[in-house]
């Protein structure tokens, strides 16, 4: 099982959020590479936390300084990626994987098999931002600006389009050791396809292990206590 | 040291020439048949074996990259890269590929692709007794040895009589994870993603 990190960028500047939508200011994205190299952390999925209301210079801006990011470790990217001109500019990136949401809500075939085209069908990640809410599992629509229940989703189509799925606890993001494990009842995903984020701390990396996800992304609070990645690689 | 890397437009460019440069070597990206002239030509590659062979063929890159082991150069394939030195790969429901390496490719397994680290243990010794031995010392290494990481759904199967390769994995023994023949290397790892032991590794190559 793979230990990485999440790292959300918005507007060229790293940030961490609560609940899916508190911002506290987190810095540059190279000097936050640095430390999560430092820890070997095994892969980071940068996501752009945007909504419906995200413009394609901003996308562009964004690119632009992952574009110029020097790192050694296998890097996940995504947020807003919508389009087939969106698809262009993520050529060349020092990334190895894409991370869809919309498009897989949406089920835009042509932009998903666009990208298998140029980064093969092991490249392709969906995310899906999580909660349960009065019994009920929910979805965020990040195009939209709304939750939809998890039955209006088409899971047979990310099934088969994507090579993992990455589920974020949007109640639990910020905190440790509280991921909801009950977000993965009921839903039809191969559990060696899952990643799971938000809210993991080392008793879920346990519990993960035990579940044989294909990997826990931690939020990246790494960088403002003294937690290290090597720490939750040990986790008993 | 001359160290081309190809850009076919499909290639994670950029993190190669970071991975080659942090051994303060420069490098130089061809995106022209008629311009690679080196002593190394990096082969990067990503997305499908079919569409790759297409760029290669469409661009003459496949007789430019005979030529350049023709007149004594190097040659190093990653992941795709690699892939398509074989004879053929199922992938895209088959495609001939370059044919440089006796053996083909296949897919892993039919559940999901092999994303994450392995470990790599090898001699430099065992490596160097192939003709592509490194030529610049840049390390006094002698044993490599630490993790690697692997982000693909195909395999290749070496059906090389004397080459050196190491497995991908303790239980993916079948498929080769590092390929050394004559001065042709493949690896199917990702070595510019693979933080120390990527820097150990290409010093140790080059």
């Amino acid at each position: 099982m793979r230990i990485g990190s999440t790292v959300l960028l918005s507007d060229q500047y790293c940030v961490q959020s609560y609940e899916w939508k508190i911002k506290r200011p987190l810095g540059k994205i190279q000097g936050i590479f640095d430390s999560l190299e430092e820890y070997h952390c095994d892969e980071v999925a940068i996501i752009r936390p945007v909504r419906g209301n995200d413009s394609f210079d901003d996308f562009r801006k964004d690119i632009e300084v992952v574009k110029k990011l020097s790192s050694m470790t296998p890097i996940s990217f995504g947020g807003g990626v919508r389009t087939l001109e969106h698809l262009k500019l993520l050529q060349n990136l020092p990334v190895e994987r894409l991370i869809f949401s919309s498009a897989f809500l949406e089920k835009n075939e042509k932009l998903i098999l666009g990208a298998k085209s140029l980064f093969g069908h092991q490249a392709i990640q969906c995310l899906l931002p999580i909660m349960t809410k009065g019994g009920e599992t929910w979805v965020y629509h990040s195009s939209k600006n709304i939750y939809i229940p998890i039955d209006s989703v088409d899971i047979q189509f990310i099934n088969d389009l994507a090579n993992e799925v990455i589920l974020f606890d949007v109640i639990h993001e910020g905190m440790s050791d509280s991921f909801d494990w009950s977000l993965l009842e009921g839903i039809a995903f191969d559990t060696k396809k899952i990643i799971i984020s938000g809210g993991v701390g080392r008793k879920d990396i346990q519990l993960a292990k035990v579940k044989k996800v294909a990997s826990v992304l931690v939020d990246n609070k790494i960088l403002h206590q003294e937690y290290s990645i090597s720490g939750y690689k040990n986790a008993t | 040291m001359k160290v081309d890397i190809l850009d076919i437009g499909s290639g994670n460019i950029s993190s190669i020439k970071n991975w080659i440069e942090k051994a303060n070597v420069p490098t130089r990206i061809v995106n022209s048949a008629q311009n690679i002239k080196s002593d190394l030509l990096i082969l990067p590659g990503v997305g499908s074996a079919g569409s790759y062979m297409a760029r290669l063929i469409d661009g003459n890159y496949d007789v430019a990259i005979r030529e350049h082991l023709a007149n004594g150069g190097r040659l190093l394939g990653i992941c795709l890269g690699f892939q398509i030195m074989t004879k053929y790969s199922e992938e895209d429901g088959g495609v001939s590929c370059l044919g440089l390496i006796n053996g083909h490719v296949e897919r892993i397994g039919t559940e999901i692709s092999h994303n994450g680290w392995e470990p790599l243990r090898f001699r430099n010794d065992d490596m160097n007794e192939q003709l592509f031995h490194n030529q610049y010392k840049l390390t006094n290494k002698r044993v490599l040895n630490g993790r690697v990481f692997y982000n693909h759904e195909y395999g290749v199967v070496n059906k090389e009589d004397k080459s050196f390769s190491t497995p991908v994995s303790n239980y993916l023994p079948k498929y080769a994870g590092l390929f050394v023949k004559d001065k042709i290397i493949g690896i199917q790892f990702h070595p510019e993603k693979s933080q120390i032991t990527g820097l150990d590794l290409i010093s140790m190559i080059l």
